[in-house]
């Protein structure tokens, strides 16, 4: 931390400084600490049984790079990537004409968009388990509809997997993406059309280009999460999809093995905080688009 | 506008994060008419703090247990040993009074000095346990604990969604039975059934023999739709998987909801586990702690109890009066003692990481 180069000349400016002293100690306490007790944790030894012994070593390092483990990271990924790409499919045109509604439909939709957050995302996640079950809702749906004749297996699979993490994840996208479309100067789409372009090229060059910083937070607000959303692929897909945080939990639930679990950890954080400096060089922006 | 969206966001971002980590301790306490502080219930032992899983007891044990002594009991439940542990090395040995959790987590607790020796003198009916379930691993002397409920691993099935009959684990590898059988998330027990295959030992530290279990683990997965701890039962009686391999209260719910499945010991040998109550070594009210595992061992309270919970019955006394509906689902089969099963036991770090390597591939290739 720096210390501010300006001296304290007035009496405000210290005042302002105690003021923040809670804030500062609270974030070294409970932000910091443990990030610095993980880092700590992932380069010690376990105890044969439970615990930890106080005895520097890579181990835990080194056993990430085995391709049983590494593979967690790569299905992570696959997961984060397929989850992603769906939610920018259904979430930027959502986002982008709900920024075109009346003010008063803009507040109802607002409205629906955040209800479901009302009920515990497990909860929800169970709700799922009911249409995707054998002769649950969607089964019952098909075969009364006659496209299907026998029950179909669609719960603890990979498509269900991926159903859960866009329905989880969506409304982050649909809001960034609204609120850069919603700033937009729409006369700049009109100018183009005036100046002869199409509507498609209108809309590539202006509108896409103007909502792109929405579009990009959007990517990660909804990639980075769906790193560590291991417990709907774990609910919905049976344990059958291992991600790193179902890893994580394994380590330190059931292995015993608490330093490999902070050395987990501790490479996850440093690839999320790798895509969001990614972010940062592609869009020159210090702030994420409809967070701050 | 963009306020109410940063706010809205970070609104959702914090309830998202909340939902993960699910655990619901909220300490369902059980207030009776608690004004009758009774006379054996010093004010010293005016309240007990039991700690277990959710659901251990029905309510009516506890409401009675107050009636009858005055102690108010605060039920707070953890969702893994794990969890347990950790919170009680934390609170060095205080905080709660009695404590409920399985066999090899005890051992544990007992060697970092967590664990209070019981006093029996308080404990009058500690000569209804079942022998059966006392002397093992985890308390030779059963200087600590008293058990409460044991279970074996059981194969169930379907007969009707299943075409060939099942008697071993082996058979759960017939290809016949693809994409239709659910297995329990843990993998001592998982890994264990392949290590039986081989006639091996649960507990080997032998990681050539851990890693051949595993390669024979890997053949399964064609065969395995879901893997899952809690609840599996449900999965069973709603046709999502034809067969499973299940802990006992899982088998009794399953049962009692669909008699027309049947329940296999496997031949290759039966694993089988103990939860057992002990009293953490600072408890702040050991004396209604005794009083509680006293109350608790009284045979018409254990029959309660164990109807309830589903699990083996370890109260020998109790044993005669569980109801017939009940019986052939919390007494053991004729036949099965000690000798001839085996409990999961803490094994080397070694072996460990071998298991959760071998059980690492293992879902990995259940999702491919």
């Amino acid at each position: 931390m720096k210390t501010p180069s300006v001296p304290l000349k007035k009496k405000k400016r210290s005042s302002v400084w105690v003021t923040l002293i809670p804030l500062y100690l609270f974030t070294l306490l409970f932000v910091a600490g443990p990030l610095v007790y993980m880092f700590v944790l992932s380069f010690q030894t376990r105890a044969e049984v439970w615990g930890v012994v106080n005895q520097f070593t890579l181990d835990n390092y080194k056993n990430i790079l085995q391709p049983v483990y590494l593979n967690t990271f790569v299905e992570s990924f696959k997961l984060a990537i397929t989850s992603t790409l769906l939610i920018c499919a259904i979430g930027y045109p959502f986002g982008y004409f709900m920024a075109k509604l009346s003010p008063a439909w803009k507040k109802r939709v607002m409205l629906l968009l955040m209800i479901p957050f009302w009920t515990s995302s497990l909860i929800r996640l169970y709700g799922w388990i009911i249409i995707f079950r054998a002769n649950g809702t969607l089964d019952k749906l098909l075969m009364g509809l006659g496209l299907t004749d026998s029950p179909l297996k669609l719960l603890y699979t990979y498509p269900a997997v991926v159903v859960g993490m866009v329905y989880a994840l969506l409304q982050f996208m649909i809001l960034a993406v609204y609120s850069s479309a919603e700033k937009m100067d729409w006369s700049l789409v009109e100018a183009a059309r005036d100046l002869g372009a199409t509507p498609l090229k209108a809309f590539l060059t202006v509108t896409l280009k103007l909502t792109l910083p929405g579009l990009l937070s959007g990517v990660i607000l909804t990639f980075i999460p769906s790193m560590g959303l291991f417990f709907i692929a774990d609910i919905l897909g049976g344990n059958k999809v291992v991600l790193v945080g179902s890893l994580i939990q394994d380590q330190l639930m059931k292995a015993h093995n608490w330093p490999f679990a902070a050395a987990l950890s501790v490479v996850l954080m440093i690839l999320t905080s790798l895509m969001i400096s990614l972010y940062k060089r592609i869009t020159h922006t210090t702030e994420l688009e409809g967070i701050l | 506008m963009k306020k109410i969206i940063a706010l809205a966001l970070s609104a959702v971002l914090a309830l998202g994060t909340l939902a993960g980590c699910s655990s619901a301790p909220a300490s369902g306490s059980t207030a009776a008419s608690g004004s009758t502080a009774a006379s054996g219930a010093a004010a010293e032992a005016g309240e007990l703090n039991l700690y277990t899983w959710e659901g251990m007891f029905p309510q009516e044990v506890l409401d009675a247990f107050t009636a009858e002594t005055g102690i108010k009991v605060n039920y707070s439940s953890f969702d893994t040993d794990e969890t347990m542990l950790a919170k009680l090395e934390t609170a060095k040995g205080g905080d709660y009074d009695v404590v409920i959790a399985d066999d090899y987590i005890i051992e544990t607790a007992i060697a970092e000095g967590l664990v209070m020796e019981l006093d029996k003198e308080k404990i009058p009916n500690f000569g209804n346990i079942n022998p059966l379930y006392q002397g093992q691993f985890f308390d030779p002397e059963n200087a600590y604990t008293v058990p409460y409920g044991s279970g074996v691993q059981t194969i169930v099935y379907n007969p009707d969604l299943v075409d060939i009959e099942i008697d071993s684990y082996a058979d759960l590898w017939d290809a016949s039975l693809e994409s239709s059988v659910g297995i329990t998330s843990n993998f001592r027990v998982m890994n264990g059934m392949a290590l039986k295959m081989a006639g091996e030992s649960y507990n080997t530290d032998d990681v050539a023999a851990i890693e051949a279990a595993g390669a024979k683990l890997l053949e399964l997965a064609p065969n395995v739709r879901l893997i899952k701890d809690d609840n599996l039962q449900d999965d069973m009686i709603s046709g999502e998987i034809s067969a499973g391999v299940m802990y006992t209260s899982q088998v009794t719910l399953a049962c009692m909801a669909n008699p027309d499945l049947k329940v296999v010991y496997p031949s290759e040998g039966i694993g089988f586990g103990i939860m057992a109550q002990f009293i953490p070594v600072n408890a702040p009210h050991p004396d209604a702690a005794h009083a509680f595992i006293d109350y608790i061992l009284r045979p018409e309270v254990s029959k309660q109890c164990f109807e309830y919970i589903g699990y083996y019955c370890t109260n020998q006394a109790a044993d005669e009066l569980i109801s017939e509906e009940f019986r052939p689902f919390l007494t053991l089969p004729e036949g099965f003692t000690a000798d001839n099963m085996e409990m999961i036991q803490n094994v080397s770090a070694e072996a460990m990481e071998a298991h959760t390597k071998v059980w690492t591939e293992f879902r990995t290739a259940c999702g491919q």
